[in-house]
C-alpha cells in the first residue's frame, strides 16, 4: 500500500515538474534567444544598441496589440481585424496630430477611435447574434478600405504608393518621447493594468471560466455578450495605445503600416505559451514574451542568412514557420486530445 | 385526397423555388437598376464575359474549399498560400518542360491540380501529426509556403514563365472556365454526397466523438479533406495567374491570405440557398451573384467606385446577410406586421413571471 503511495508520489511529481518545464519554455526560449542576438550581434560587428532600440519598436507595437487581444482570446474567440483597427486608428490619429499639434490629441483619438471600432465588432455581433470571427473579417475589410481612402486622399504620392507624413516641427515634438524609456514605460504601465484585470478581477476571472466552458459560465449567470464587449474594449486600448506608439516612432503612416500586424498576434501569443483555445490557462504575460521572442527569432536569422540577398526574406519565413510549429508542439504536449482538435 | 398531396407538393416545390430564386433575383434586380441608371450594360463585351467567367470560377472554388474546411470545424489561413504556390511551381515545371509553347496552359493546369493536392496533403499530415489545432498549423503552414513563393523567384512577378499564348486563349475561352466549374461541381458532389468518404465526413461534422467511437477513421478524412481542397486551390492559383498572365511572389507576412476572404460572403449566401437544394449548387449561385456584383462595379471608373468602395460595400452586405440569417424569424415578424405584437407579448410574460403570475 505504501509502495503505491510512494510510486504515485512519484509519478505526480515528474508530471508536476514538466508541467513546470512547460510553462516555463517560452520563458527560457526568450531569455536563450536574447543571449544568441546578442552574441550574434557582437560576432558580426553590429551596433548593439542600435539594434536593440530596432528590436525595441518592433515588439513594442506587437505587445500593446497582443496584450490588449489576450482578453478576447481567453474567450476562445478571435479578431482578425486588430491590424486594421491599428492602422486606421494611426490614420485618424496623425490627421488629427497635424491638425492640432498637440501629442496628447494623438493618443487620445488613437485609443478612442480604436476602442470604438473595437466595440463597434463585438457589438454588432451581440446585438445580432453574429459570429464574432465573421464580423472581424467584415471589420478587416471596412477598416483597411477606409484607411486606404484617407491615405490617398490626404497623403503624398511616392511611386505608386501613398503616405501621410508629420511636417517636421512635429516631428521634433515627438522626438522628445520617441525614448527608450517612454516606450518601456508605456509597456510597462499597460501591462501592469492589464495584469491587474486578469488576474485580480472578477472580470478575469469570469472570462477564463467563459473561455474554458461557456455552457457552464453562462448556466451561471455569467453574461457572454458582456464580457466580450469588454474583451473587446480592452484589445482596442492595446490597439490605439499600439498605433499612436508606430506614429511616434515612424512619424509617418502608409498603407502598409501595421499591415502584418493582425497575424502576428496569433503567432506572437502562441509563442509566448498561451493557448489557441482560451480557458483557465491563459496567460496574459505571453504576448510580452511571445511578442519580442518572435522579433528576436526573425532578426538572428535575417543576420544569419546576411549573405543570401536574393531568398534572404523568404528564407528567414520558412524557418520561422518551422520553429513556430516546433516550439508550439513542445510547448503543447501536455494537452492532447484523443481526437483531432479543432 | 391525391389533390391534396399534389397541392402539398406544388407547395413545397414553390417554397423550394422561392428559396433558391429570390437571392439571385434580388441581385439580377440590383444589377438592372444600377445598368439602366447608368445607360450601361454589363457582359456586353467578350472581355468582360470571360473576366465574369473567370471569377466566378475563382470564387466558386474558393467558397467550396472555405465550406469544407469551415463545415468540419477547421479555419485554414493556408489556403492561398497553397495557392500560390502551386501555381508558381506548376509555371516553372511547364515552362522547364514546353518553354512557353503548345498546350502550356492546360499542362500547367494540370500540374497545378497536383502540386496543390500534394500541398494539401502535407498540410493534411502535419495537421494530423502534430495534433495542433488547426488554425494554429496553418499559421505555421502559411509562413513556410509564402516564403518558399518568395524562394521560388526571389521575390519577383512570374512573368516568362506564364506569358504565352496558350495562357491568353485559357485567359480568353470563357466556356473553359465553365468547364472547370462542371468539373469541380461534379467531382466535389461525388466525393462529398455520394461517396463513403463523403458519408465519413458528414458523420464527423455532425458528431466528432461518436462518428470515432463507430469505427469512423479521423485522421484519414482529414487528410483527403486536406488533399482535395489543395487540388481545388491549385486550380484557384492557375486561374489567379490567366488575368495579367503573371504571378506575384511577394506575398510574405500573410499577404496571401486575403483570398480566401472574397468566399466568405458566397459560402454564408450559398449555405442559404443550400437548405432548399444541395449545398454545392447553391455556393455556385452565390459564386455568380457575387460575379454579378463585381462585373457591375466594373461599370464604373476606377475613380468613381474605388476598390475601397468595393471592400466596404461586400463587407456591409456580409453582415447585413449574416444579420438577416441569423434573426430570420424576427425579419419575417418585421415583414409580417407581427414584430411589435411579438415584442410586446414577451415583455408582458416577463412582466407576468415577475409577478408570478403565469405565462399566456
Amino acid at each position: 500500500m505504501e509502495e503505491l503511495a510512494s510510486r504515485n508520489k512519484i509519478k505526480f511529481d515528474k508530471y508536476r515538474l514538466k508541467k513546470l518545464v512547460i510553462a516555463l519554455l517560452p520563458l527560457v526560449a526568450l531569455i536563450a534567444l536574447f543571449v544568441a542576438y546578442l552574441i550574434i550581434l557582437n560576432a558580426n560587428d553590429y551596433n548593439v544598441s542600435m539594434n536593440l532600440k530596432t528590436l525595441l519598436n518592433q515588439s513594442i507595437v506587437l505587445i500593446l496589440v497582443a496584450t490588449g487581444a489576450i482578453f478576447i482570446f481567453t474567450l476562445g474567440q478571435f479578431d482578425i481585424s486588430l491590424g486594421a483597427n491599428t492602422l486606421f486608428a494611426a490614420v485618424i490619429g496623425t490627421l488629427a496630430y497635424k491638425a492640432s499639434g498637440n501629442i496628447f490629441v494623438l493618443f487620445l483619438v488613437c485609443i478612442v477611435v480604436a476602442v470604438a471600432c473595437s466595440l463597434l465588432n463585438a457589438v454588432i455581433a451581440s446585438i445580432f447574434h453574429l459570429p464574432m470571427f465573421v464580423t472581424t473579417i467584415a471589420m478587416l475589410s471596412v477598416l483597411t478600405a477606409l484607411a486606404t481612402f484617407l491615405i490617398q486622399s490626404e497623403g503624398t504620392a511616392s511611386g505608386t504608393s501613398f503616405s501621410i507624413t508629420l511636417p517636421s516641427n512635429l516631428v521634433n515634438d515627438l522626438s522628445a518621447i520617441d525614448t527608450p524609456a517612454f516606450k518601456i514605460s508605456v509597456v510597462v504601465i499597460f501591462m501592469v493594468l492589464m495584469i491587474f484585470i486578469f488576474n485580480f478581477t472578477k472580470v478575469g476571472r469570469k472570462m477564463k471560466f467563459l473561455g474554458g466552458n461557456q455552457n457552464c459560465a453562462k448556466l451561471t449567470g455569467i453574461s457572454v455578450s458582456l464580457f466580450g464587449i469588454i474583451a473587446f474594449a480592452l484589445a482596442g486600448l492595446g490597439a490605439g495605445l499600439g498605433s499612436s506608439m508606430t506614429v511616434v516612432y515612424a512619424h509617418t503612416v502608409s498603407t502598409t503600416t501595421a499591415s502584418s500586424i493582425g497575424m502576428s498576434v496569433f503567432i506572437a501569443i502562441v509563442f509566448g505559451g498561451m493557448p489557441i483555445n482560451g480557458g483557465a490557462r491563459s496567460r496574459i504575460y505571453s504576448a510580452l514574451i511571445g511578442g519580442i521572442s518572435y522579433n528576436l527569432m526573425t532578426n538572428i536569422l535575417f543576420i544569419l542568412f546576411q549573405s543570401m540577398q536574393g531568398v534572404r526574406d523568404g528564407l528567414v519565413q520558412v524557418i520561422s514557420g518551422i520553429f513556430f510549429l516546433a516550439i508550439v508542439f513542445v510547448a503543447s504536449i501536455n494537452y492532447r486530445s484523443k481526437n483531432l482538435p479543432r | 385526397m391525391e389533390n391534396t398531396a399534389k397541392r402539398t407538393k406544388a407547395k413545397e416545390i414553390g417554397r423550394k423555388a422561392l428559396g433558391i430564386f429570390t437571392i439571385p433575383a434580388i441581385v439580377v434586380l440590383a444589377v438592372m437598376i444600377v445598368c439602366l441608371s447608368t445607360g450601361q450594360m454589363i457582359l456586353t463585351t467578350d472581355v468582360s464575359f470571360y473576366g465574369f467567367t473567370r471569377y466566378t470560377a475563382v470564387v466558386f472554388l474558393t467558397t467550396l474549399v472555405l465550406s469544407i474546411n469551415l463545415g468540419s470545424g477547421r479555419f485554414d489561413f493556408s489556403i492561398g498560400s497553397l495557392s500560390t504556390l502551386s501555381s508558381v511551381i506548376a509555371a516553372k515545371i511547364t515552362y522547364a518542360m514546353l518553354e512557353g509553347s503548345g498546350a502550356s496552359a492546360p499542362v500547367m493546369l494540370l500540374i497545378s491540380i497536383i502540386v496543390g493536392a500534394i500541398l494539401g496533403a502535407l498540410s493534411g499530415i502535419l495537421y494530423v501529426s502534430l495534433k495542433l489545432p488547426p488554425i494554429i498549423t496553418s499559421l505555421g503552414v502559411t509562413l513556410i509556403y509564402e516564403g518558399a513563393i518568395y524562394m521560388i523567384n526571389s521575390g519577383r512577378p512570374i512573368t516568362t514563365e506564364t506569358a504565352n499564348s496558350s495562357m491568353t486563349f485559357f485567359r480568353e475561352s470563357w466556356w473553359l472556365h465553365l468547364i472547370i466549374i462542371a468539373i469541380a461541381l461534379v467531382a466535389i458532389y461525388l466525393a462529398f454526397d455520394r461517396s463513403k468518404f463523403g458519408y465519413n465526413y458528414r458523420a464527423l461534422r455532425a458528431g466528432q466523438n461518436i462518428s470515432v467511437n463507430t469505427g469512423i477513421k479521423e485522421k484519414p478524412n482529414a487528410i483527403i479533406c486536406y488533399t482535395i481542397c489543395g487540388a481545388l486551390m491549385g486550380t484557384v492559383g492557375f486561374l489567379q495567374a490567366l488575368p495579367g498572365n503573371q504571378i506575384t511572389t511577394s506575398v510574405l507576412n500573410f499577404g496571401s491570405i486575403g483570398i480566401m476572404f472574397v468566399a466568405f460572403l458566397p459560402m454564408f449566401i450559398g449555405g442559404y440557398i443550400g437548405k432548399y437544394t444541395n449545398d454545392k449548387i447553391g455556393y455556385l449561385i452565390a459564386a455568380i451573384c457575387i460575379s454579378l456584383i463585381s462585373s457591375t462595379f466594373a461599370l464604373f471608373s476606377a475613380k468613381t467606385i474605388t476598390a475601397s468602395v468595393q471592400s466596404i460595400v461586400t463587407a456591409a452586405l456580409l453582415v447585413l446577410f449574416l444579420i438577416f440569417l441569423n434573426n430570420e424569424q424576427t425579419c419575417k415578424d418585421i415583414v409580417n406586421g407581427t414584430f411589435f405584437k411579438k415584442l410586446i407579448g414577451k415583455i408582458k410574460n416577463k412582466k407576468d413571471a415577475k409577478n408570478g403570475k403565469p405565462q399566456e
